[in-house]
């Protein structure tokens, strides 16, 4: 049996990463992969699609009410194609500690041996930056190795993936964490593929996979579900298939060397606004 | 700054203060160069203490008044101490025994989650009811700073509530290297919510700084009529409410007041007194006419001060010739360490050398106020070897060992056993009103006299006693060797 691959996504926020994670893991199913999804992020819409709504009460909801002595069916609900969901969720909006909040549900989580032998995968879904400990915790002590970080073209897309791989490379000593890539979620800013792969290569790693721009998306979002179940014969369902076969197939896990915000602003000049002089159009 | 805002600076920050020297006594007093220190972090610490214990020596103490601790239950283990301490020193000072009365909130792994503050409502609410007090203290904490509980609003709809004064002290422990930000952390939450501007003044009444002390200063200050007020612990919540009214505001140690005067008198109009503390001849002769000079006694202060000097003068003189040419090295806070050097330098002591436990490198009163290091090198001279350590005892260690002391006369007592094991006689100055004034010099040179009796002993216990340091520190020369590394 293969050995499970814990990834962690990360990204700014309101990139995509939650539909990115969830329609690649419906692209995983589908290739007969078995898959666990922990949300971490107090919003708890890591797996709505997969659920097919928001049903699902988070780990820390059900510790708040109901203490530890809970079985690992109240927070483990199976989804699409027998994918297992988990929401971490957080506290009340303005209180509290919502990265203490992630460390206390994974360790739960751990304890009530939610990591089960037959999990080819466990990704999380962490919100935006990595702000503080709480939400380096997937990427803590040994638990995902494998980084993917969601951008676009967007310059502050860039700049927090940059802070994020500042992060890895804060864990990638110890804790033995790599960067697997990036997945650029479109957003049809001009030369986008060539400044994220330039981006990618400067940040030692590469740009993944192009997941291009597609309403349809948001129509499966609408109807709570993901592309691939959504409308499976669509060019964008073909998308995140081949998305999850660039995941099965990655091999290269690499320490990212994070570039200085000077570096940063040089790489977008050069690729992100070299023709906006003669090319600016409302 | 000022009493507007929820929090005082700590004192890393409003009066620059350090937490290890090694040197002369006069180079740290020298304003040319006190830009030159500046507030490092130790590389290696042995031990350490924490600002919400510093508050909990005023709060804990006031009477009819009760705390909730909002923290997890090991912040608030030195509880038990401290309700024998309140029982102890309430028939000391001649009052009725009374007990402390403290909640702590208790949070837990769940609480730093999802906020504590149900928690503290709770506690606060349980704390009013089961005590009936006339103010409530609340303590914040390093995990309740750290997640960020809104203490400030909880204890404003507490206080509207219950009708009693709910105090804010923000002592968290994470905030502060020098652990006496924590008096400055209760004091703030005092004059914010329990003292009153003056309904009239008490010409007579002089507040006294203090911490749990018998009741030295009724006979010393009843020389020239007036009382004291003794401040904060054991005093009550009423009383407090009423400092406003004194006629002038001193302490026993300027570390301890050098915030509550100094705003005392720039928000109520309460003059602090600006000579260092009453303890040792000269210095109580200067703080006497000060206070003399606030409350309208000129015209008998020089007759009591002429008085005091020969009433005092024959025991003096005894004491002098057995104490003479003694070396006496002294360790305790910044600045009481100075008060225990005046005292010494009258009994004809040599002081080989002084620590104190940090150094304000200013104080909140500059402009007016008098630098007590720089007021002890004026009247002793120079002291050449000054260091500041915030404990330690492995550095202390080897400090006392290079100074071959007679005796030592520290404040804490982890530190006489640091004496005892070296060989050395070890005064406990637990009690610091009991050294003040005139008596007070005669006290304290008894006392050392009578402890000079106990080098047999404490010859024996050092023969017996083994240090845990290895051989590689034990033969290294500068206690500060990972200071300057």
């Amino acid at each position: 049996m293969a050995e499970l691959r814990q990834i962690a996504i990360y990204g700014k926020g309101g990139i995509g990463k939650s539909t990115t994670t969830q329609n690649l893991t419906a692209g995983l199913v589908k290739a007969g992969k078995k898959v666990m999804v922990v949300g971490c992020d107090p919003k708890a819409d890591s797996t709505r699609l997969l659920l097919g709504g928001l049903a699902q009460k988070t780990v820390l909801d059900t510790l708040r009410e109901e203490g530890e002595d809970i079985d690992l069916e109240r927070i483990v609900k199976t989804g699409y194609g027998g994918t297992r969901c988990v929401e971490s969720g957080g506290p009340e909006s303005g209180v509290g500690c919502a990265g203490r909040g992630i460390i206390t549900s994974i360790g739960l989580l751990e304890s009530k041996g939610a990591y089960t032998d037959d999990l080819d995968y466990v990704f999380y879904d962490v919100l935006g930056d990595v702000v503080c400990g709480g939400f380096a915790m997937p990427i803590r002590e040994g638990k995902a190795k494998e980084i993917y970080i969601v951008a676009s073209g967007e310059m502050m897309a860039l700049y927090a993936a940059n802070n994020i791989a500042k992060g890895i490379k804060r864990y990638a000593g110890t804790g033995g964490v790599r960067i697997g890539g990036i997945i650029c979620n479109s957003r049809n800013v001009d030369h986008e593929r060539d400044l994220l792969r330039a981006f990618s290569k400067e940040l030692g790693t590469k740009l993944l996979y192009f997941v291009p721009r597609d309403n349809i998306v948001q129509h499966a979002e609408i109807h709570k579900k993901t592309v691939i179940e959504y409308a499976p014969d669509s060019n964008q369902a073909k998308e995140y298939e081949n998305l999850a076969q660039a995941v099965i197939e990655n091999r290269d896990f690499t320490i990212p060397t994070p570039m200085t915000q000077d570096r940063l602003e040089e790489i977008l000049v050069e690729y992100g606004l070299m023709d906006l002089a003669d090319d600016y159009k409302i | 700054m000022g009493l507007q805002q929820s929090e005082v600076p700590v004192r890393e920050n409003r009066l620059k203060s350090i937490i290890y020297y090694s040197g002369n006594a006069a180079a740290l007093t020298d304003p040319q160069k006190a830009d030159s220190f500046v507030h490092k972090e130790r590389s290696y610490s042995q031990c350490s203490d924490c600002a919400q214990m510093c508050a909990g020596t005023i709060t804990y103490f006031v009477r009819n008044a009760a705390v909730v601790v909002h923290s997890p239950m090991g912040c608030f283990a030195n509880t038990p101490v401290n309700d024998t301490q309140f029982r102890n020193a309430s028939l000391e000072r001649g009052q009725d025994p009374d007990r402390v009365h403290v909640l702590c909130s208790n949070i837990s792994e769940n609480d730093t989650v999802y906020g504590g503050i149900r928690k503290l409502q709770k506690a606060v609410q349980e704390c009013y009811d089961r005590f009936r007090p006339e103010a409530i203290f609340v303590h914040s904490s390093c995990a309740a700073g750290i997640v960020g509980d809104d203490i400030e609003d909880t204890a404003a709809d507490m206080e509207k509530k219950l009708g009693v004064p709910v105090v804010p002290v923000y002592c968290e422990g994470f905030k502060s290297k020098i652990w006496s930000s924590g008096f400055d952390a209760a004091y703030h939450g005092i004059l914010r919510k329990i003292v009153k501007p003056a309904e009239h003044r008490q010409k007579d009444l002089v507040n006294i700084f203090n911490f749990l002390g018998s009741d030295t200063f009724t006979p010393l200050l009843g020389k020239i009529g007036l009382r004291p007020n003794y401040l904060v612990p054991l005093a009550s919540v009423e009383t407090i409410s009423h400092m406003s009214e004194a006629a002038c505001s001193s302490q026993i140690c300027e570390t301890l007041g050098t915030y509550v005067t100094k705003e005392l008198e720039d928000n109520y109009g309460v003059p602090k007194v600006k000579t260092p503390a009453p303890f040792g001849i000269e210095w109580t002769d200067n703080w006497l006419r000060e206070i003399a000079g606030y409350t309208g006694k000129e015209n008998i202060v020089e007759e009591v001060i002429r008085t005091e000097h020969e009433r005092i003068r024959p025991q003096l003189e005894e004491l002098r010739t057995v104490l003479k040419g003694k070396k006496v090295y002294i360790f305790a806070g910044d600045s009481y360490a100075h008060n225990v050097g005046s005292i010494v330098r009258d009994l004809g002591m040599e002081l080989v050398g002084m620590t104190t436990l940090h150094h304000d490198m200013h104080s909140d009163s500059s402009e007016t106020g008098k630098d007590t290091l720089a007021e002890l090198v004026k009247l002793y001279g120079d002291i050449e070897h000054y260091t500041v350590c915030n404990k330690q005892p492995y550095q202390v260690k080897k400090i006392i060992e290079e100074l071959r002391p007679d005796v030592m006369i520290v404040r804490h007592m982890n530190m006489t056993i640091l004496g005892g094991k070296l060989g050395i006689p070890s005064l406990l100055e637990g009690e610091t009103n009991i050294s003040a004034g005139y008596d007070g010099v005669i006290t304290t040179g008894k006392r050392i006299r009578n402890l000079m009796e106990t080098r047999g002993i404490l010859k024996t216990l050092k023969e017996y006693n083994q240090f845990p340091y290895s051989k590689w520190w034990t033969d290294q020369e500068d206690p500060f060797y990972f200071e300057k590394k």
